[in-house]
């Protein structure tokens, strides 16, 4: 559907009940003969070609109803846990039973992230050894620092070099590279490499163009990013919700990324760091996002696909890329660990 | 889409909620608008409260609709325990936002789906304190929700009501606040605000394919005792499309209606053979249903044809100017492809039909239109030039560069395959070899018989060249003359095999290497400009290396241009080539084959070092 109103698009329901991993709630859905029995139900209702119907039918609708009271309704993930494809799994086979049709905001089936940005800034700051000569530190090139202090460490080099390498190899003169190599190869850097790290490449701040360029290459976007064809964003969506994956990762932005009115920073709770961590959680998926040009302060960021053929469903292939392109909570937390300030008021 | 007779004007709607409101207390109208003129909408309301996320909090006990009218009020007074409970089953969170779905009957949907056209979510935000004094209010909370307001109307449907401005809850606890609503912009449009009821209606249906948004502005009054305050807020209005335009040419075709298009030099798989466009005014069916609905088939005819060509076809949404504004419709390009690579051999004539059918036309007439492709495939004859000289060092190295041969046209060729030979037709002279270039369908002339080079007998070779179609087996021939020059000299001692291993300029130029053509490697001085495409290096001849470009004799052997051919370890600064060799390279690259290595260093520099202290000696 169209338009939600804002107050309504964020996690305001995360956060109050520690809630059980889904692989630890099935284990305990499974002891239990009911639970099980109806959880085996409802997985034979999904898993049929006409869905809608199924689900229409009265034992998959009872088993949906005693399934929303056992522990695998309030279930969450975790990011880079054990098992977590298996977890999602888990998470959506309930939870798209509950949803018919195209929703635009899901619930993010992960944690909240409680840690706070200025952990990172802390780390950060002793790399590039802030409090020298502001002069000085205006002409330096943030990202390339932070390419340095990657190369420092065995791990992040270690990984950098293997993504790069992957996603700079060319197959033939009409196929640039094997992007799905590329991007597993830069899930892996995302996901095992400290966010101190992979934070300092992704959103160093720029003074020139040099610079910009240099960030705006961390991904190496003519390989995971660009392709030939800009496909429609609502297209692109719907490609990325038929892969749990993809699909938890989207749903996380938009539970840690939406535009609050009721937050100083925009962000909801004030939380930076889950904002960027859900934004670097999408990258080496068909929803990748990256900086669009190497333009040094005016940061716009963007999956790889336009509103170009939305039909009728224009406003809403809008306002779905302008999470993406014009959402002060983004910009303000790319902004604000670019100049390491914890909080950054802008209008 | 299922099609539903009635639908809403908006796809949500909102309005706040204060603890201990009165019961009657009516909250806001929900409008559906018409597809046919006789129809009647009739209300109904979900039977849950849900949270965001769909969580379902609890049965609706509260709120009622009027079911033809659509008029939402409060039936039960929302107490402050009723509030806790509400706020506790959504997880405790001071924010409470609930929403309600609204059904237009006849609906057989189930309570899950609330999907626009046939229902419509009523957003409530519960406030956590009674209903603030009217004096307090401020005009824009007084006038109008807090989410601005848009709406979606049909085009081509009966004019209808679709908005009502005034806030029902306010006027209904604030009675003494007058509060008056204007619509601006909207002089000769098709909208109508009457200032009586506050309801505002379309005059007339609407056509998106004359204009797809307004962006009117709602102005409202608001008067409290002697002041007067005005606010104003945007007020869109967006037309959604229907499938009412046929599809037409645009451009590319005759008089009868057809593109032609001839098939001669390229004939290989994928060719692009003719483009037609199709102009569609629509934006319906979007991108994820259009190749579905808007079919394309060729028509059965010719066995041949429907073997040898098919359609691609790729829609585009592009931009119309109509009335000085610009409109959304749809290019949808249509490709005739060759389907397989045809041999040489083949000719036809023949006109191909393609039926475009967009299949969700709703307009009169038509749906349909017929595509006609004129297609000529020409024969293609191999034809050499008459006669070929050429002249070769005695001095040239086994791999050397003679020239070139070539069938008529060949630069053009794609998809045939060409291969060329050479008869010997004189003595026993056979000096040169001939190998075919796949990229550019020609042969390359070169030595491999240096020794029947040098023999004194053989001052002139005569050959054939003959070009043989791999396909069809078809030959051309040619004379070919090559007439030996100059004096054979031995080769210094000591010189390496390839020019490539030569790091300077002298030893460069005193050697010869495989596949030099005078007997001597040739320096190419780069312009020592960082990483460069143009990178000091010696070779057999800088004609043809390095070009980035591993031809067809250089590949034969990895000495003769390990510059654009070597697969191996490049130290030094450099870029690597595309496929194999160097794309550029730092100061000067030399390479040893034997050990698959190249080397780009910074040039050592050569000038004496003069500085201010040793011009002052001088």
């Amino acid at each position: 559907s169209l338009a939600s109103p804002s107050s309504l698009q964020g996690p305001e329901l995360h956060g109050w009940r520690p809630p059980v991993d889904c692989v630890r709630a099935n284990e305990l859905c499974a002891a239990e003969s009911n639970c099980s029995s109806r959880y085996r139900t409802l997985r034979q209702c999904l898993a049929g070609r006409d869905r809608n119907t199924m689900l229409a039918n009265k034992e998959c609708q009872a088993a949906l109803e005693v399934l929303q009271e056992s522990p695998l309704y309030d279930c969450r993930c975790k990011r880079g846990m054990k098992k977590e494809l298996q977890c999602l799994q888990i998470y959506w086979s309930i939870h798209l039973g509950l949803t018919e049709g195209e929703e635009f905001y899901e619930a993010s089936p992960y944690e909240p992230v409680t840690s706070r940005l200025s952990d990172i800034f802390r780390l950060a700051s002793i790399f590039s050894g802030t409090g020298a000569d502001p002069a000085v530190s205006a002409k330096s090139n943030h990202c390339l620092d932070a390419a340095k202090a990657c190369n420092l460490n065995e791990n992040c080099k270690k990984l950098r070099s293997s993504y790069i390498s992957i996603c700079n190899r060319e197959i033939s003169p009409t196929e640039r590279c094997n992007r799905r190599k590329c991007h597993k190869a830069l899930r892996q850097f995302f996901d095992r490499v400290p966010s101190e790290y992979t934070y300092r490449m992704l959103f160093c701040s720029c003074q020139d163009q040099a610079c910009a360029e240099r960030r705006r290459q961390t991904i190496l976007p003519s390989c995971s990013y660009e392709d030939k064809e800009k496909p429609n964003c609502l297209d692109l969506r719907s490609v990325c919700r038929t892969d749990h994956l993809c699909r938890s990762r989207l749903a996380d932005f938009h539970a840690n990324c939406h535009a609050s009115y009721q937050t100083l920073t925009g962000c909801p709770a004030d939380n930076y760091q889950a904002c960027l961590g859900s934004y670097a959680g999408m990258i080496g998926f068909d929803m990748t996002p990256n900086y669009v040009d190497s333009s040094p302060t005016g940061i716009v960021v963007s999956p790889w696909c336009s509103c170009r053929g939305s039909g009728n469903m224009e406003e809403e292939c809008e306002k779905f890329l302008r999470d993406f392109t014009e959402n002060p909570c983004l910009r303000n937390a790319i902004q604000a660990f670019g100049n390491g300030t914890e909080v950054n008021l802008s209008p | 889409e299922a099609p539903l007779g009635l639908y809403f004007s908006r796809d949500a709607y909102w309005e706040k909620l204060y603890v201990d409101q009165p019961a009657g207390m009516p909250l806001l109208y929900v409008h559906a608008l018409r597809d046919v003129p006789d129809e009647v909408p009739s209300f109904r309301l979900g039977q849950h409260l849900y949270s965001a996320y769909r969580k379902r909090l609890h049965e609706n006990n509260w709120i009622r609709i009027q079911e033809d009218t659509g008029l939402l009020y409060l039936n039960w007074s929302l107490d402050h325990s009723s509030w806790e409970k509400l706020s506790i089953r959504n997880g405790g969170f001071p924010l409470l936002t609930v929403y309600l779905q609204v059904f237009l009957l006849p609906t057989a949907l189930r309570e899950g789906e609330c999907q626009w056209p046939g229902c419509a979510r009523v957003y409530f935000s519960f406030i956590n304190t009674s209903f603030p004094a009217c004096g307090s209010l401020k005009p824009r909370e007084l006038c109008f929700p807090k989410t601005g307001l848009s709406f979606r109307i049909r085009e081509n449907r009966p004019p209808g009501t679709f908005h009502q401005f005034r806030q029902l809850p306010m006027q209904f606890l604030c009675p003494n606040i007058s509060i008056t609503y204007r619509l601006l912009g909207g002089e000769n449009l098709p909208f109508r605000c009457a200032p009586d009821s506050l309801e505002v209606s379309t005059r007339w249906a609407l056509d998106r394919e004359r204009r797809e948004k307004y962006e009117l502005v709602a102005a409202c009054t608001v008067h409290m005792g002697a002041r007067e305050e005005e606010v104003m807020v945007p007020f869109p209005v967006t037309v959604y499309d229907e499938d009412d335009s046929a599809p037409t040419f645009l451009g590319g075709v005759d008089s009868t209606g057809a593109t032609s298009a001839v098939v001669e030099f390229k004939r290989k798989k994928g060719t692009v053979v003719a483009t037609l466009h199709v102009f569609d005014a629509d934006v319906v069916p979007a991108s994820g249903e259009l190749l579905r609905r808007y079919t394309s088939t060729l028509l059965p005819g010719d066995a041949w044809a429907l073997q040898t060509f098919r359609v691609e076809h790729s829609p585009n949404e592009t931009l119309v100017k109509v009335n000085g504004s610009f409109i959304r419709a749809t290019v949808h390009e249509y490709r005739l492809v060759l389907n397989r690579s045809l041999p040489i051999s083949e000719s036809h004539a023949l006109q191909l039909a393609v039926l475009v059918n967009d299949s969700d036309f709703q307009g009169l007439g038509e749906g349909t239109l017929l595509l006609h492709f004129n297609v000529s495939v020409l024969p293609v004859s191999l034809r050499l030039p008459s006669a070929y000289s050429f002249t070769v060092s005695r001095r040239a190295h086994h791999f050397a560069q003679v020239g070139k041969v070539s069938v008529e046209n060949c630069q053009q060729f794609t998809g045939i395959h060409v291969q060329y030979d050479l008869q010997l037709s004189s003595a026993n002279c056979s000096a040169l070899g001939v190998v075919t270039s796949a990229e550019d369908t020609t042969g390359i002339l070169f030595v491999n018989d240096t020794e029947a080079l040098r023999r004194p007998e053989c001052t002139q070779l005569q050959y054939a060249v003959v070009a043989t179609d791999q396909s069809t087996h078809r030959q051309a021939q040619a004379p070919l003359l090559v007439t030996m020059e100059g004096t054979y000299m031995a080769e210094e001692p000591g010189c390496p095999l390839s020019c490539a291993v030569s790091k300077r300029r002298p030893e460069c130029e005193e050697c010869g290497g495989l596949g030099s053509p005078t007997g001597r490697c040739e320096w190419r001085q780069g312009d020592g400009k960082g990483i460069s495409r143009n990178f000091s290096t010696c070779s057999p001849s800088i004609k043809t290396c390095p070009d980035s470009h591993c031809d067809a004799v250089e590949s034969s052997n990895p000495n003769i241009c390990p510059q654009d051919c070597l697969r191996g370890s490049i130290i030094g600064g450099h870029e690597p080539g595309e496929r194999w060799g160097i794309k550029a390279g730092f100061g000067t690259c030399n390479c040893f084959p034997e050990e698959k290595k190249c080397f780009c260093e910074p040039e050592d520099s050569q000038d004496p070092l003069c500085d201010e202290l040793c011009r002052m000696v001088i």
